[in-house]
């Protein structure tokens, strides 16, 4: 596909906030912490903050004799203020888990059967080099790849970058954000990034679609949230399953999974037909409002009540309710929005409603991010791939983000060895077979590898597929890329700084990369040592007091969260192609797209089947906390959800064990049935991120079952890979016999 | 002198446990133990007209608290503050006052072999912080102060907002820990997770093993709290117990 617009000015344009490039290090320890306590011992009090999700709460570690006695949260961060939920408190568990990888591992027998030898971190650094210089003299440097995932992946990033590989993808975009990113771009101008803008705190009105806050735990979006319904704002939830949110909503509509695009167009048509969107903001900001009018006629309440199973007063009312809230609508725009494929147009469709609402930009609303200043060493320039990237960014998909990639793609790239071969992949803070859906997929991609290296804590499951394992510090023991946050309403900087020194002989990310930048001559691209020098030069610009920002943790500074506050340096405020707020899209257009959302019905379950969904425990993070003995205690497996109806039809009770069966025929471990009336008759629930498979997490092994494993099937996002993994369906085997895996 | 009680606003709280494991983290508790846990209800009602919330539960500090009358020792007592608090240096670890409290709020740590619950983290309230579940909550959905203190956050919201007890006709303890919410919501906890009635125990075979006769014989009557006082003055003279309950 020949696209002729500027790609790069499009993502220079939209991407938001949150992360820089750039470098850090380790620093002397012994900085003036002020004095904490551990019952009546004084201990020292490390500010840092937590890596148990990706929301980065401030973290104060009581620190004596070189442990870490007690994790709490940390009053003076900023966005978090003291509050730490239970995956953070939990941390220590983590720092010491008995499981944990402590030594670099060479693979001793096959890919799979997790034998391995210890070896010293100079052999496993220099075979590792020796490997990639060799894969790169034979394939070229693009047959590496990069599979990253969180802060500490920025020094991987600059290292493969250097290196000459192209090829880097993290799921955080294809399996998670990317849509909504890409689809709040194309109206806006500019995505959310994280953490999201969504200003909660001053709502009048929350519409959560999907998005299940209270067991999706972001800290300060929970507080924001219970803040704003103790205040009285009113709440609107569309999940086809009765949420803890859904528990506390003035209105629960329990759409039809699928059918989100249906019911937002018929929202859009009451605001429109009935005049009462923001008519002024519209005028002022918008275009396209003519094309969006007539596109939305014919999309009434009873359209939609045909399609998404939902009263048409109840759409109706909750347009009202709106209408009646703007701008002070808080339209959370989700996060993980990989659903069914038409997840852009779905996001596009929030986009508008939120246009229509005026709330981009508006108190209660969606705030705008603060830019601020960093410094940043000057790099010698990356080079550039002749061949260009393997995963479709930019190409097959053609809005696909350069920066995170498309893991899928990637992995597709691999198995066929087109465009070219990819013999080599990375893994930095992530589990691809957990994370990446398609897991026979990805276990052939691995086949096709003549190297495999996992930078990991635990012994995930792909560990066991690797040819090197390097064993990294967790976020307690080791300094991270700091966090510019400018997405926050108070922008602020956040140092993760260690507690303690690392354990075994577990290693900080940066310094591995560094060391791998050094046996490959790529210096140039880590042109510091120490922590004080990197942060020195991140700062420069800022004015902060570097010994009050190690005390504290974080250091905060004005922000300009809406319109009326914005100054001429934060730049146009929708950098759009036109300037303005895109209701039509001229770009998705010119791509070959709708530039107006439609409803795409997607397939029904087949008879006998419910449709999977999924989604998060307020105890754990993906799939990598089952391990951590305080959680497990709180929860040590998942549970299918079925509908009290649907479990008496199928004679399974409460508490049952049954084995899940995909359309496929692909088997889930054992899992036992919640039977409640809490969710539709077509669709079965289970938290994300159990059944690991990987023996050597001893306490996680083979408790409740893997919805990932159940994830055959994507329906594939054509404007930028995301995967939509809601498009599969399972039925319940209660012979557990015939459901023992194989 | 103060009476310090907690409130938990069921309109905010979304069940996540950082309470469970920030106390847990705090006082040391074994895992698979709790000072403070929550429990979700089951979803009420007929799809789509539902209703569930979650039960926050704890030590009430109740103002007639049914544990202490049945400790043999004295180890548990009442501060003039209205705090429960056990002396681990007389505790014997009998569980007497894991049945008899009706909120079950009372575990034995099997690492220090005798009774422990929630104090309202005394021993923070010392040194000018919050009880550890109330800050870290999450939701902000837990409060704690001094209940005739008219200017705290709990006198208004037990006075004026309407919090309410988990009581029951059968068991009225004076509780102390209070809750905001959709009467709907309350009742549903109080319906799911009601009180029991104080267990009488059987005679325990633990602390016949550790006490002297001189303290069974005194304890065999009724006077449970004379017994226990002279418990108290006896244990001032000799040292039974290893002391290795405190930090």
């Amino acid at each position: 596909m020949s696209v002729k617009f500027n790609r790069r000015e499009f993502f220079r344009r939209s991407s938001a906030a949150g992360v820089v490039a750039g470098a850090g290090a380790i620093a002397a320890k012994g900085q003036a912490h002020p004095p904490g306590w551990a019952g009546t011992q004084r201990v020292e009090e490390i500010a840092t903050n937590c890596e148990m999700c990706f929301w980065r709460c401030g973290v104060l570690a009581e620190v004596a004799d070189g442990k870490v006695l007690k994790l709490s949260g940390n009053p003076a961060h900023p966005l978090t203020e003291g509050r730490l939920c239970a995956k953070g408190n939990a941390g220590t568990s983590l720092l010491y888990d008995p499981d944990r990888l402590k030594y670099p591992l060479m693979r001793a027998g096959q890919r799979g059967e997790g034998k391995f030898r210890r070896i010293t971190w100079n052999e496993a650094l220099d075979f590792f080099t020796a490997r990639l210089k060799e894969l790169k003299s034979k394939y070229g440097p693009e047959s590496v790849a990069l599979f990253p995932h969180g802060v500490a992946s920025t020094w991987f990033s600059t290292l493969m970058r250097a290196f000459g590989t192209p090829n880097a993808a993290e799921p955080a975009f294809a399996q998670c954000r990317g849509p909504r990113e890409v689809g709040y771009a194309l109206t806006f101008g500019q995505g959310l990034g994280s953490p999201e803008p969504v200003d909660l705190a001053e709502s009048k009105l929350i519409v959560l679609i999907g998005t299940h806050i209270g067991e999706n735990i972001f800290t300060s979006q929970v507080t924001a949230f219970a803040e704003a319904l103790s205040r009285g704002a009113k709440l609107i939830v569309v999940d086809p399953r009765f949420s803890t949110a859904a528990a506390k909503a003035d209105w629960w509509l329990p759409v039809r999974p699928g059918t989100d695009i249906a019911l937002l167009l018929a929202w859009i048509n009451v605001l429109i037909a009935e005049g009462i969107y923001d008519k002024d903001y519209i005028a002022r900001y918008a275009q396209g409002l003519p094309e969006l009018s007539s596109h939305v006629k014919e999309f009434t309440p009873e359209w939609a009540e045909t399609i998404t199973e939902l009263p048409a007063d109840k759409i109706r009312a909750t347009a009202h309710a709106m209408g009646q809230a703007k701008p002070a609508v808080a339209l959370h725009p989700g996060r993980h929005a990989t659903w069914y494929g038409d997840d852009t147009q779905r996001s596009r469709a929030m986009a508008i409603l939120t246009a229509l609402l005026g709330s981009w930009g508006s108190k209660g609303g969606i705030f705008l991010p603060t830019p601020l200043k960093t410094g940043k060493f000057s790099l010698p320039p990356f080079p550039e791939s002749k061949r260009g990237r393997a995963d479709g960014a930019g190409t097959r998909y053609p809005l696909a983000s350069e920066e995170q990639g498309v893991t899928n793609g990637l992995v597709d790239a691999t198995v066929a060895g087109k465009p070219y071969p990819i013999k080599a992949w990375v893994v930095y803070g992530q589990n691809v077979l957990e994370s990446i859906p398609r897991r026979e997929n990805t276990l052939r991609a691995i086949e096709q590898l003549d190297l495999l290296v996992v930078v990991d804590v635990l012994p995930m499951e792909q560990v066991n597929y690797a040819d090197l394992v390097l064993p990294e510090a967790t976020y307690l023991e080791r300094y991270d890329m700091p966090q510019i946050a400018e997405s926050a309403k108070t922008p602020y900087i956040a140092l993760r700084q260690p507690a303690i020194e690392p354990l075994y002989e577990s290693k900080p990310g940066w310094w591995i990369a560094q060391q791998m930048a050094r046996r490959l001559g790529l210096d140039d691209y880590f042109p510091w040592s120490t922590p004080e020098e990197h942060l020195k030069k991140l700062t420069e610009p800022m004015h902060v007091n570097l010994g009050e920002l190690r005390a504290k943790g974080a250091v905060a500074f004005a922000g300009r969260p809406y319109i009326e506050n914005r100054l001429r340096e934060d730049g146009p405020l929708f950098p759009t192609e036109s300037g303005k707020i895109e209701l039509y899209s001229p770009l998705l257009k010119q791509l070959g797209f709708d530039p107006l959302p439609r409803y795409v019905p997607v397939a029904d379950p087949p008879l006998g089947f419910f449709r999977l969904i999924y989604g998060r425990a307020p105890v754990h993070s993906f799939a990598r906390s089952q391990n951590n003995a305080v959680l497990d205690a709180l929860m040590s497996e998942n549970e299918a959800w079925i509908n009290t109806q649907a479990a008496r039809d199928l004679q399974v009770s409460e508490g049952q064990e049954v084995v899940l069966e995909n359309q496929d025929g692909a088997r889930s471990l054992p899992i036992k049935v919640r039977v409640t009336s809490g969710i539709r008759h077509d669709c079965l629930y289970m938290v994300h991120g159990f059944g690991h498979q990987s023996r050597a997490l001893r306490l996680a092994y083979h408790k409740g079952a893997s919805d990932t494993n159940l994830m055959t099937r994507v329906q594939v996002d054509p404007i930028m890979g995301g995967t939509g993994m809601r498009v599969n369906f399972v039925r319940v085997l209660t012979d557990l016999e015939s459901g023992q895996m194989g | 002198m103060a009476r310090y009680a907690m409130v938990i606003d069921l309109k905010k709280c979304v069940g996540c446990q950082a309470c469970t494991v920030a106390c847990n983290s705090e006082w040391e508790v074994p895992i698979g133990h709790a000072r403070t846990h929550v429990r979700a209800t089951s979803v009420a009602g007929n799809f789509p007209n539902l209703l569930s919330t979650f039960y926050v539960a704890q030590c009430n500090h109740c103002d007639h608290p049914a544990c202490i009358a049945l400790c043999p020792t004295g180890a548990t007592y009442q501060a003039e503050d209205g705090i429960v608090k056990v002396d681990r240096g007389l505790c014997i670890g009998c569980g007497y006052c894991v049945e008899a409290c009706p909120y079950e709020a009372r575990y034995i740590n099997p690492v220090i072999k005798k009774v422990d619950k929630c104090d309202f983290c005394s021993a923070r309230l010392e040194r000018g912080q919050e009880p550890a579940c109330v800050e870290t909550c999450t939701g902000h959905a837990k409060f704690f102060g001094d209940l005739e203190d008219s200017r705290s956050d709990v006198f208004k919201m037990v006075y004026e907002q309407g919090a309410g007890r988990l009581e029951t006709s059968e068991v009225a303890i004076g509780p102390n820990v209070y809750y905001l919410g959709k009467k709907e919501h309350v009742n549903l906890v109080l319906t799911e997770f009601p009180p029991h009635r104080p267990r009488m125990p059987e005679a325990g075979t633990v602390w016949e093993k550790v006490v002297k006769p001189l303290v069974l014989a005194a304890v065999g009557v009724t006077f449970l709290g004379q017994a226990a006082a002279f418990f108290r003055q006896l244990m001032k003279g000799e040292s039974l117990f290893e002391d290795e309950g405190e930090k």
